[in-house]
């Protein structure tokens, strides 16, 4: 659906984005992530056709961007940032534009509209004048313009930015329901939206694509190498008996979920399998009379992935 | 051709639900009603009438720039919004990656502010039927005197689409079109002021003042004709590039 190959683009005194090459597949709903500022608009917008790449193409549904735009576009919904609408104009007048201007044909409009007004959750409003709506309907009404021409392909340019938490969650639920029947590429630099909506996720940092995958893969890149244990040490063994096991790199009191039991924060060599650092410890602690109540690897939260991938440390 | 329609009405619907259309209109409508008060008074008050010279022809140009004023405060205000709006708002962006081409959207635009420019004249044809009530008109020259307006108009506000493309402000882009049609009017009075020469043959063809002049004495001169159709298509033809171009910044 969506191919970027070598995007670069040059502002002159920035190179905003550059040469990043990424695929889309039909069905797949991803996200695209990266710190404020990092190319994440830019390369939608490129994507949309709002600007030439500097270098490299783009091809949707399999046409050229740039060779035939008009052929490219016809079955995209884009929503850019922050949902720019004219003001002056009811819902339904607005909507009915951008589904004449899509080319939805004259005896189709009506139903058109009124389907994507239901689906965006903008029925209620469809006679209020857009300078009149809040922001969430105002970035629904947005939605609403990218589903009007029914395209199997929806680009949404941080689509839940600038909302209050009950409009990031309406926003959410609707994004995920549009994801069984469309292929959509969203921005956002809210981790937990990828996480909840997203199968795959591209990270952009400094207009370089950094990283690229899955969401459980992009976790596991984070800090794999370490374990989370609840143990019940009377006799105060369990630190020393961990410490000697090979593997283990650093060891953390993480706090006392009972009066009875202790859990521990198991930092691991690189390259250490978490699991056979599990087997190993838990033998050791046994052989110790050490309780072991529970152990598993410490899932790294997208936050840290993120902060890991982008920061200007690491 | 459907996109270029649906801009057209929608930037209709856009200059007839905001103030803009409607403050333009009661302006323009008071100013011209006092024009033509005066021109009939003074018409009146006249001993012996000429034969080619009127009401109408005075209203339309003949001696007259008071119309020419006018259109060059009206198309303007017109035009202002037109692109600098969208760029200044980031419509824009919806607008041109919906599947239709830059040059629908300048046409769309550009024919839209066109209709609202005739409908602002409608009323107009009042004072030519009142005048057609207390003597005699002629119809040739009537239309010939409204088909000169339109072409003035027509590169006026082709002129203020082009001016609105290059930039965000709107008042910039006011600025912009009143400096250059004002230029084109000064530039038509070489014809009164320079010597013989191929200077002033330039500035008698460029000039609009003689343009409303020829035409409201019933004169349709095919080269004032050219002149309008070739200054709308290069400013049109300009404000597609410069849409275009907007992708590459």
């Amino acid at each position: 659906m969506i191919e970027a190959e070598h995007l670069a683009k040059d502002y002159g005194t920035v190179l905003a984005v550059d040469d990043v090459s990424f695929s889309v597949g039909t069905g797949e709903v991803v996200g695209f992530l990266g710190p404020n500022g990092a190319g994440k608009s830019t390369t939608l917008r490129m994507l949309a056709g709002f600007l030439a790449p500097t270098r490299g193409r783009v091809l949707l549904h399999g046409f050229d961007m740039q060779q035939q735009p008009l052929r490219a576009r016809e079955r995209l919904g884009y929503m850019p940032e922050a949902s720019p609408l004219y003001p002056e104009l009811k819902v339904r007048e607005y909507l009915g534009f951008r589904a004449a201007l899509k080319r939805v044909p004259r005896s189709k409009r009506t139903a058109a509209v009124g389907a994507a007004m239901e689906r965006a959750r903008v029925s209620d409003v469809a006679d209020t004048l857009i300078l009149h709506l809040s922001k969430g309907y105002r970035q629904r009404v947005g939605l609403a313009d990218a589903l009007v021409a029914s395209p199997p392909l929806l680009i949404l340019d941080e689509p839940t930015a600038g909302l209050d938490p009950n409009q990031i969650r309406e926003v959410r639920e609707l994004v995920r329901e549009l994801g069984r029947d469309h292929t959509i590429l969203l921005s956002t630099h809210i981790l937990s939206e990828v996480e909840a909506v997203c199968g795959r996720a591209l990270v952009i940092d400094r207009g370089k694509l950094v990283a690229e995958g899955s969401i459980e893969a992009l976790l596991s890149r984070g800090r794999a190498g370490s374990l989370r244990a609840v143990v019940n040490d009377p006799e105060g063994r369990a630190e020393a008996v961990a410490r000697a096991v090979p593997g283990v790199k650093e060891l953390r009191f993480a706090g006392t979920p009972s009066a009875r039991d202790l859990e521990l924060e198991i930092e691991l060599m690189p390259g250490r399998d978490a699991g056979d650092a599990a087997q190993a410890l838990t033998k050791a602690w046994v052989e110790a009379g050490v309780a072991v109540r529970a152990l598993s690897p410490a899932k790294a939260s997208l936050e840290q992935v993120f902060s890991a991938l982008t920061e200007p440390s690491a | 051709m459907t996109g270029a329609l649906a801009v057209y009405r929608r930037e209709l619907l856009a200059l007839w639900v905001t103030p803009l259309a409607w403050v333009l209109l009661v302006v323009f409508l008071l100013l011209e009603g006092g024009i033509f008060y005066a021109i009939v008074v003074h018409f009146a008050t006249l001993p012996e009438p000429s034969v080619d010279s009127g009401p109408l022809q005075a209203f339309f140009g003949q001696e007259s720039v008071l119309l020419l004023i006018t259109l060059m405060l009206l198309c303007p205000a017109l035009t202002m919004r037109s692109f600098a709006e969208e760029r200044r708002s980031g419509t824009i962006e919806t607008l041109l990656t919906a599947p239709v081409s830059p040059s629908a959207v300048v046409a769309g635009k550009y024919l839209a502010l066109l209709t609202t420019f005739a409908i602002m004249w409608a009323p107009t044809l009042l004072y030519v039927l009142i005048l057609g009530k207390s003597g005699d008109l002629d119809a040739g020259t009537v239309l010939s005197c409204y088909l000169g307006l339109l072409g003035v108009g027509a590169t006026y506000l082709a002129i203020g689409t082009l001016m609105s493309a290059m930039t965000r402000s709107q008042l910039v882009a006011l600025l912009l079109t009143v400096f250059v049609v004002f230029g084109l009017f000064v530039l038509g009075i070489g014809e009164y002021l320079l010597e013989d020469g191929w200077l002033r043959d330039v500035s008698a063809y460029l000039s609009m003042g003689s343009q409303m002049d020829d035409f409201s004495r019933g004169i349709v001169d095919s080269r004032r004709v050219v002149l309008d159709v070739t200054l709308v298509a290069c400013c049109l033809f300009l404000c597609t590039r410069v849409v275009e171009s907007w992708s590459a910044e």
